[in-house]
């Protein structure tokens, strides 16, 4: 009996190593913890300024992904299926969708329930967040409106690095997000088309995904 | 994603300033939230206690707080000048959880803290963020007056998150309270602590003298 089972139900579950996203959607944030970490960072500002709070955000997402485990697919399919579920480290701490192969569109920011425990309890988010952005934009890459997107981008960035499909690795781009706020961020014009086009959606569709959702990322072969 | 990415971030730094250097960032955070949360002002422990039940002071960012009021604090003259409180949750577990399901495992540098802040400061911490936590609520006490009088707060115990408990015994016979009972506080609660009247003439500290 065991065996027919076993012949019934081959290896279609292979790919998945965890009952992680189970598990995650179970714990809910702390308030204290969240509004904490940005104090944390703006007492980092007060004493090393935008550029090295810049450092110390793009550091820490780093490390942050370099403390997770590699990932190997054998085909793009098994990996797509391992973000969809939350169990990829470059999904494990969001809610996306999948409107094409390399789009991916992340419904709720996750450092939004942080942020709105930031204003709700100590009052206007810190300018500070906003100027190291712009700091990150101007020497770094255009996509960040403030500091908690400084962090994810990275993260997401090198997070792929350490994910290889059918061998070859996987790359990150950033096209858009809005902030808790309502703040827009879209890559600049000339990057646009290219990006859309890896993205497989058109300029309409993308605002169109900005409208109720808060980022929008794409993930390809490199 | 904020909280995994600060524990991240407390290994970096505790390796590039020591764990001092950490203690110190912690405990300035602590303040500058108490601080940038303001004041508050009852007119007596009841007001005070329904606030912090609806969630309505600053104590309740911590999460769920029971004002456990039949362990009222008398002075010397038995009027009542606090009361003990008891934290269902710790605030921190919820990033331990997440980090146990998308990291593996908490950084050395958390326990590294702890330990560094037992040994230096005070004998309380049984994970990184107590110093925090610890520092904040010290903070906040002192902004909240009740019948015109600041508080004070004092760390009685906490249970970490694989079971570890810390007793501040010292703290204890000060209120004249049973280490063995406050023990048994928690079997349903994480960290316990006491708000009292800063200043008040306590029976344990009357019958040291």
């Amino acid at each position: 009996m065991a065996d027919e089972q076993i012949k019934e139900n081959p290896v279609e579950r292979k790919h998945v190593y965890s009952r992680g996203a189970e598990h995650k959607e179970l714990i809910e944030d702390n308030p204290f913890v969240d509004v904490a970490a940005f104090l944390f960072l703006e007492d980092i500002a007060d004493k090393q300024g935008a550029a090295g709070m810049n450092n110390y955000l793009m550091s820490l997402a780093t490390s942050l992904a370099k403390s997770m485990p590699e990932e190997k697919y054998d085909t793009w399919e098994q990996f797509l299926e391992a973000v969809r579920r939350g169990e990829s480290t470059i999904s494990t701490f969001e809610n996306i969708i999948t409107p094409t192969e390399n789009c991916i569109v992340t419904t709720k920011c996750p450092f939004s329930r942080a942020w709105s425990e930031y204003t709700r309890r100590i009052g206007h988010f810190s300018k500070i967040h906003y100027d190291v952005a712009e700091y990150y934009n101007s020497t770094v890459k255009p996509g960040a409106i403030d500091t908690m997107c400084i962090i994810h981008q990275t993260f997401r960035s090198a997070s792929a690095e350490r994910i290889k499909v059918g061998g070859r690795p996987v790359r990150y781009a950033q096209i858009a997000c809005v902030s808790p706020e309502g703040a827009k961020k879209i890559a600049p014009e000339e990057w646009l088309p290219i990006l859309l086009e890896k993205a497989g959606i058109t300029k309409t569709e993308m605002n169109m995904a900005l409208r109720n959702n808060t980022c929008l990322w794409i993930l390809y072969k490199g | 994603m904020l909280d995994v990415a600060l524990v991240s971030l407390i290994q970096d730094m505790s390796e590039k300033a020591g764990v001092e250097g950490t203690i110190q960032y912690w405990t300035r955070v602590g303040e500058s939230l108490a601080k940038r949360m303001g004041k508050e002002a009852y007119i007596g422990w009841p007001s005070f206690n329904v606030a912090l039940r609806e969630g309505r002071t600053a104590f309740s960012i911590e999460g769920e707080v029971s004002a456990l009021t039949d362990l009222a604090i008398t002075d010397e003259d038995g009027d009542v000048v606090g009361y003990i409180y008891a934290l269902k949750r710790c605030v921190f577990q919820p990033t331990t959880l997440r980090i146990r399901y998308s990291v593996g495992e908490l950084p050395k540098a958390d326990q590294d803290v702890a330990r560094e802040y037992n040994n230096s400061v005070r004998d309380t911490a049984v994970c990184n963020f107590c110093v925090i936590h610890q520092k904040f609520r010290e903070e906040v006490a002192g902004n909240i007056t009740v019948a015109e009088q600041a508080l004070e707060c004092m760390q009685l115990a906490n249970r970490g998150f694989i079971g570890e408990t810390k007793i501040a015994e010292n703290a204890l016979k000060k209120i004249g309270m049973n280490p063995e009972y406050v023990r048994s506080l928690l079997r349903n609660y994480s960290c316990v602590y006491a708000l009292l009247m800063r200043g008040a003439r306590l029976k344990g500290e009357v019958k040291d003298k």
